[in-house]
């Protein structure tokens, strides 16, 4: 392998990690918060139809990203409508958002485009540097910020404290369901930069293959932490990296290299038994006393 | 005492309630995306009439397209009563659909054996693609959620390679679509329609009412009577209601959420039964896809119980023929129908939450 593959492979492992990262930071502060959000996967699938849609439609690759986060953070208030105001449980509203928005993107596809699975290409980008899409570069930054409103600003104390304990929240006078609302609708908007980093040239059905998920267990494996989370999602991004570069070179069906990412995640997650805890009330509903 | 049983039906009418508003609503919904997409409602109702039930064949159809759905709803199920949320059906019963299918092309054994056996190697399939995940679950403590969903993934690629390349039927430079060899005749599920003729129901040889069939009846009335009349059935509801009550009161939690998981697993399995055996004769890796989550929805829609996912997996086999109607003669795209799917679990388990509050509040006040 020659200097400038390595280059390569080490700047676009960034770009190929980045949109698991911005979905496992968002997935940080939605179960620091308390509330387990497995609808980060139908939120990318809309997030990256609207960014093509929108970038289409205001001739922008900006008012794309701008709408982008916007609905992101739209099906995020859904979860957190359905999981913290009616107290529903967290995973079985995720499935059904997920379910939601798979047809949601097929259906305004057809309308808007008049194809169900796929839409044209756009035209408008995002300036590219060292060859790839700049907005993967922003990752460095944003998970530095989302370390910092964690755990060096009031609001992030109080984020984790009605994740670890909303009575205790509760006592001390903070509004636990506005915390939650705000942890889940972040991870909703960063979806919106997932969307911009996966493949904004154009929408495809199925083109988020999971991602959200595996967002999911970088966030686990990185302890619910954003610099965790991140390191994390770049194991996940730069093993598909490598797939991607040298599948053709591997001397194993290509069915095997593509499970690659999904028994990692497994083997990682097995590997994590005692080594990490979830916040104490992460996947509980929080009852306000009843008098 | 008779006072008491009136109480008793207030609050089981009222827990029945959400299912039915959550299934209203959502028609409400479609009906507002049918005015968005500018077409009218009554059109739309049509359409959905005229494809889905405007004849006893196609309300036939509606019945045989329920069946997979059911193995789909009673597997979910089956693992939510023991507080196992098994997003993996979809893996199982491809996996489990593959394993049963080769028992159907590689064994040679008369009919009335072949047959049985096809259905335990599918549910020994299911069960299998299960067990690394339940493992993993009860030893590791690794959420079924993400393990299930990335064996979904894994199933996919796997057999994809399994019948691309050495399980392969066809020969060298066929352009068919890749399948496994032919399943032997002994083992195919055979159509039974004639039997409804005897009340009067005339079934058009188009419409695929099978051995799977039969095989839907025999699982539901088993899961029936191990959930609700075996002791085994009450620890592993009990599992499902509270996992600290259950261990306090000495059950062995661990064991019974594995062995409920790969229930559900083996019962996932037998999804494929009737693609498999009696529509297409073998296998391969294009059967209809995302059964598994509509499992999840008919689950939740029938409450869990049999009985409920009989009614569940009807509704839902309506719902598919629906959005083949509203596709066929209406501008609304059928994957409206995935929105209002997504939206009915929305809405039903928001009814459901509100319902229990009130019925909560009910409770205290007769209690004073």
């Amino acid at each position: 392998m020659g200097v400038s593959t390595l280059i390569f492979f080490l700047v676009k492992g960034l770009e190929i990690s980045a949109p698991i990262a911005f979905a496992a930071l968002g997935a940080v502060f939605s179960e620091r918060s308390g509330v387990v959000n497995i609808a980060l996967e139908g939120i990318m699938i809309v997030t990256s139809f609207t960014i093509v849609w929108a970038s289409m439609a205001f001739h922008s690759i900006w008012m794309g990203l701008f709408f982008a986060i916007v609905a992101g953070a739209l099906v995020a208030l859904i979860h957190a409508v359905v999981t913290i105001t009616f107290k529903v449980d967290q995973i079985v509203s995720g499935v059904a958002i997920n379910i939601f928005a798979f047809g949601l993107a097929r259906f305004l596809s057809q309308k808007v485009f008049g194809q169900e699975t796929q839409t044209p290409t756009n035209p408008y980008l995002f300036p590219q540097v060292l060859g790839i899409n700049s907005v993967a570069l922003w990752l460095i930054p944003i998970a530095l910020i989302a370390w910092f409103v964690l755990y060096r600003t009031v609001f992030g104390l109080r984020l984790r404290t009605v994740g670890e304990n909303p009575e205790a929240g509760d006592t001390l006078g903070l509004n636990v369901y506005a915390l939650r609302y705000a942890g889940v609708v972040i991870s909703g908007a960063l979806c919106g930069l997932s969307a911009a980093t996966l493949f904004p040239s154009q929408w495809i059905s199925g083109m988020t293959a999971g991602r959200g998920y595996i967002a999911l267990a970088a966030m686990i494996f990185g302890r619910w932490d954003p610099i965790g989370a991140v390191l994390a999602s770049l194991l996940f991004g730069y093993a598909d990296t490598f797939r991607i570069m040298f599948e053709t070179k591997i001397p194993i069906p290509g069915q095997f290299v593509q499970m690659f990412p999904y028994i990692l995640a497994v083997v990682v997650l097995a590997g994590m038994v005692g080594k990490a805890r979830a916040p104490a009330a992460d996947g509980k509903p929080y009852e306000k006393g009843e008098g | 005492m008779s006072a008491v049983k009136v109480k008793f039906d207030k609050y089981r009418f009222l827990e029945l309630l959400s299912p039915v508003l959550g299934f209203l609503a959502s028609i409400v919904v479609l009906m507002i995306i049918v005015v968005a997409v500018g077409e009218s409602p009554v059109k739309a109702l049509v359409a959905i009439y005229k494809f889905s039930l405007s004849s006893s064949a196609k309300i036939a159809t509606i019945f045989s397209m329920s069946i997979p759905l059911f193995f789909a709803g009673i597997a979910v199920a089956f693992a939510f009563q023991a507080g196992v949320f098994n997003i993996g059906v979809e893996g199982q019963y491809f996996f489990g659909g593959l394993v049963g299918a080769l028992a159907g092309i590689y064994f040679h054994l008369p009919p009335l054996i072949h047959i049985p056996v096809v259905v335990l190697f599918s549910m020994l399939g299911g069960a299998l693609w299960a067990l690394i995940p339940a493992i993993l679950k009860v030893t590791k403590n690794v959420h079924e959620v993400i393990s299930t969903i990335m064996f979904n993934s894994i199933a996919l690629a796997l057999v994809n390679y399994l019948v691309n390349d050495p399980l392969s039927g066809l020969g060298k430079g066929k352009s068919l679509e890749p399948q496994t060899a032919k399943i032997q005749s002994t083992a195919l599920f055979h159509k039974i329609n004639h039997v409804f003729s005897y009340i009067g129901w005339k079934i058009p040889d188009y419409v695929y009412l099978d051995y799977s069939l039969i095989v839907a009846i025999i699982m539901g009335f088993i899961v029936w009577f191990v959930l609700f009349r075996m002791r085994y059935g009450f620890e592993i509801r009990a599992v499902g209601t509270s996992l600290d009550v259950a261990g306090y009161a000495g059950m062995k939690v661990k064991n019974l959420q594995l062995a409920a998981f790969l229930i559900s697993g083996a019962l996932g399995g037998l999804i494929g039964l009737q693609e498999i055996f009696a529509i297409r004769g073998y296998y391969t890796y294009g059967i209809a896809s995302g059964l598994g989550f509509d499992g999840i929805a008919i689950a939740l829609i029938g409450k869990n119980s049999p009985l409920g996912v009989v009614f569940a997996s009807i509704l839902f086999a309506f719902l598919k023929q629906a959005g083949y109607g509203l596709q066929f003669y209406t501008a609304v795209p059928n994957s409206a129908i995935y929105v209002i799917k997504g939206l009915m679990i929305l809405f039903i388990v928001v009814i459901n939450e509100i319902t229990a509050k009130y019925i909560r509040a009910l409770r205290k006040k007769e209690a004073f």
